[in-house]
């Protein structure tokens, strides 16, 4: 049972986001999430090791968040997200007296979740359940967003809270690797180097999964388009 | 253009970003990982928290001498075999509080169909309110008040007994 | 996200009246029939909401905000009054692992004590020093599902807070876990802050307390209230709340027997039900006033034994119905050991994480 995009179903075209009037030439401008600042990290996780309490609930504090939507984009399961975000943090207290800060604690407690994330997907195999978040009021603010929703056009009309559903089922489509770069990259917003650090491939695999996923993607929902009625 | 593009896609999973848990979530998941701590600290052997408590009461007296590795080693031992003294006269299986949990997480009679969620039921407390939260709260940086209104109950039974 | 409750209004009589085919004095009859039928549905809605009304208005001075600090930040919850002497009821996650409570009562603040904090329950109870107004305590088997209900609370930073809804159900248990007891699942909605609070029936009784909400705060469970006057009554007994125990595990038989199902599986050493005369594949059929038909039955049996006191247990051996008095021991979740172990009563895990482990 799938709880859907909670947005008023109004007429969209998308394809009036490439109008020219909108600048189809420049590459869409891609904000990454607020990166943490490695030194207030790198202070906190000393004072983790030296075991002072409450440091490590700081860093739990701050990556929550960022954390809560990689592994919610990749399970689309709210339940699921709460379970392994609390396994992940416990596999990081407890493995954080052996970190050496030979790589930042972003791409440390990033790949941990990635992995443990992916883990959980390969043993659930094929059965999943939705269990999506509604939209948050803040999309109201979003640029995207209401650049689609101001234009409208009698020439295709999408329902843009239906395709954001055929979007999410079209992401559970695609195998778990490949729906952790789509996460990291398109939602998360993380640059490709950072990606390759955290899954330890090269740059130019992430981005060749990249390509195909996105490829995939796109031959989801234009099925249906083709057929809307499902 | 009847197909979807690149931008499209990359847009519409952007405003994916949108898709958040509902309020009070963040602020409740700090507490819950607590709880999920405590809970696994309870199911820990006994012997295993004896000695986790006696390197912690080692760690604060922060004696130089006691420090070194083997006299820590050798305290930490004494310790353990103290409080494995006192805690192993109760009778076999009432155990210590604290291991209540597991220890009578009784595993369910075979031919039973029923089955019920693990892990660990009900669990300890102490009636005494926290000691020293005053003082936590200033190693902590302020978190914001929690409005209280969890969504899961606090215990529950894992197996059917009376 | 609060959403206002849903009252009918009163249906329109008027559609539907063909007035060319009737004659004047029909015509005339007709309408104070209508007018009449109309007015008692528009009375009907507007008593539910005039009960509603009163409810809250009776009730609200007795429901408090608490106030209190647990290891992380400020907390807060509802609570309210059952005696005229300042003793509350709350939630466990709010009067439970807090301290430094305040209530706030008729405008004035009030330090408060914890008196009773009770896992297994779900709830706590409190204590200021003044005189107070009072709930009085309802009956939950007088509760059907749809049973409407109301409940007042502190919700986030606002005042005393009502809501509207029904009972949706008895639950046993949620998404697979098992309660200690039976909860009631009701309907209405709920925000943050509302541990705690009071669930009134339309007399204006409380008959549960508010323990956590489900589903995007749209419902959610209390815990009936006779199982908040259990702890109550063994604290006044004996100062703390006492869960009894037996010592027997319950499977499900493969046939019924006299309307049970549930069969005695593994009776544990050491305990009571072990010195009992109660033999492994007796049926049971009663635990105190408690009728059994299936093992899930033996959850609500056992929340309410009390450690010391003894309780009668009727099973079926055969052909024969046994009926044995067996006194409960402290159950192994509460913080006291055996009666017989010769530890220290207040022994018990300090609850902030560990430094991390040393390599």
């Amino acid at each position: 049972m799938s709880n859907t995009v909670a947005l008023p179903s109004i007429a969209r075209r998308l394809s009036d986001l490439l109008s020219p009037g909108v600048g189809a030439n420049d590459k869409p401008k891609r904000k990454a999430m607020d990166r943490p600042r490695t030194d207030e990290d790198q202070k906190l996780v000393a004072r983790t090791q030296s075991g002072e309490a409450g440091a490590f609930d700081e860093l739990v504090v701050k990556y929550t968040p960022r954390l809560y939507g990689l592994v919610y984009n990749m399970t689309s399961n709210h339940e699921d997200t709460n379970d392994l975000l609390q396994d992940i943090f416990a596999k990081a207290y407890k493995a954080i007296s052996g970190f050496r800060g030979k790589s930042s604690f972003y791409t440390w407690i990033h790949s941990i979740a990635v992995n443990m994330t992916l883990n959980f997907l390969k043993k659930r195999g094929r059965r999943f359940h939705l269990s999506l978040d509604d939209v948050d009021a803040s999309i109201q603010n979003d640029k995207e967003f209401i650049e689609l929703t101001a234009t409208s056009s009698p020439v295709r009309e999408a329902d843009l809270s239906e395709l954001q559903r055929r979007l999410n089922e079209a992401m559970m489509k695609l195998s778990e690797e490949h729906r952790a770069v789509v996460t990291m990259f398109h939602i998360q917003g993380m640059p490709h180097a950072e990606i390759s650090k955290i899954l330890r491939v090269s740059e130019g695999t992430v981005r060749s999964r990249l390509f195909y996923a996105n490829r995939q993607l796109q031959n989801y929902l234009d099925e249906f388009r083709k057929n809307p009625v499902s | 253009m009847d197909e979807f593009d690149d931008k499209e896609i990359a847009t519409l999973l952007r405003l994916k970003r949108h898709e958040q848990p509902p309020p009070g979530y963040f602020d409740n998941f700090l507490h819950e990982f607590h709880r999920r701590q405590r809970d696994e600290l309870l199911r820990q052997p006994l012997w295993r928290i004896g000695l986790q408590r006696a390197q912690d009461f080692m760690f604060r007296l922060n004696v130089p001498a006691l420090t070194s590795y083997p006299a820590m080693v050798t305290a930490v031992l004494v310790f353990a075999a103290i409080i494995s003294l006192k805690v192993y006269q109760a009778p076999e299986p009432v155990r210590l509080s604290a291991q209540a949990g597991p220890a009578f997480a009784a595993p369910l009679n075979p031919g039973s169909e029923l089955t019920l969620a693990s892990p660990v039921a009900t669990r300890v407390f102490t009636a005494q309110p926290l000691r020293n939260f005053d003082e936590r709260a200033r190693t902590h940086r302020a978190a914001p008040p929690r409005y209280v209104l969890d969504s899961v109950p606090v215990s529950y039974e894992s197996t059917f007994r009376f | 996200m609060s959403r206002p409750s849903d009252f009918k209004s009163p249906a329109g009589f008027s559609e539907g009246i063909s007035q060319a085919v009737m004659g004047k004095s029909a015509f005339a009859l007709i309408l104070c029939l209508v007018a009449g039928s109309a007015s008692a549905q528009e009375q009907s809605a507007t008593s539910i909401s005039r009960e509603v009304k009163d409810v809250f208005a009776r009730a609200a001075r007795a429901v408090v905000k608490i106030h209190g600090n647990d290891e992380h930040s400020e907390i807060f919850g509802t609570g309210f009054f059952i005696d005229p002497t300042g003793t509350l009821y709350t939630s466990y996650t709010v009067g439970g692992e807090a301290g430094n409570f305040t209530i706030e009562f008729d405008g004035k603040k009030y330090p408060a004590r914890q008196i009773v904090a009770d896992v297994r329950s779900g709830m706590a109870m409190l204590k200021i020093d003044a005189a107070t107004p009072v709930l009085t305590i309802g009956k939950t088997e007088q509760l059907e599902v749809a049973t409407p209900v109301v409940t007042i609370g502190y919700p986030l930073d606002l005042p005393e807070t009502p809501s509207f809804g029904m009972i949706a159900g008895f639950d046993r248990k949620y998404l697979g876990r098992y309660f200690s007891t039976t909860h009631l699942r009701v309907n209405l909605p709920t925000q943050r802050g509302e541990a705690g609070a009071p669930l009134l029936n339309l007399k204006g009784e409380v008959v549960g307390i508010l323990v956590s909400s489900l589903e995007n705060n749209s419902s959610c469970y209390a815990l009936p209230i006779e199982a908040a006057e259990k702890i109550r009554s063994d604290y006044v007994r004996f100062g703390e709340a006492r869960h009894g125990w037996i010592g027997i595990n319950v499977s499900e038989a493969k046939t019924p027997v006299e309307g049970s199902r549930a069969e005695m599986a593994d009776i544990m050493p050491d305990t009571p039900g072990a010195d009992s005369g109660i033999k492994s594949g007796d049926i049971l059929l009663q635990v105190g006033r408690t009728k059994v038909h299936e093992p899930e039955d033996v959850l609500d049996a056992s929340f309410f034994i009390t450690a010391g006191d003894t309780v009668p247990i009727t099973v079926i051996r055969g052909s024969e119905k046994l009926t044995f008095d067996v006194q409960a021991d402290f159950h192994p979740a509460s913080k006291r050991p055996a009666m017989s172990a010769t530890l220290e009563p207040n022994r018990g895990i300090p609850l902030n994480l560990q430094p991390p482990p040393k390599k």
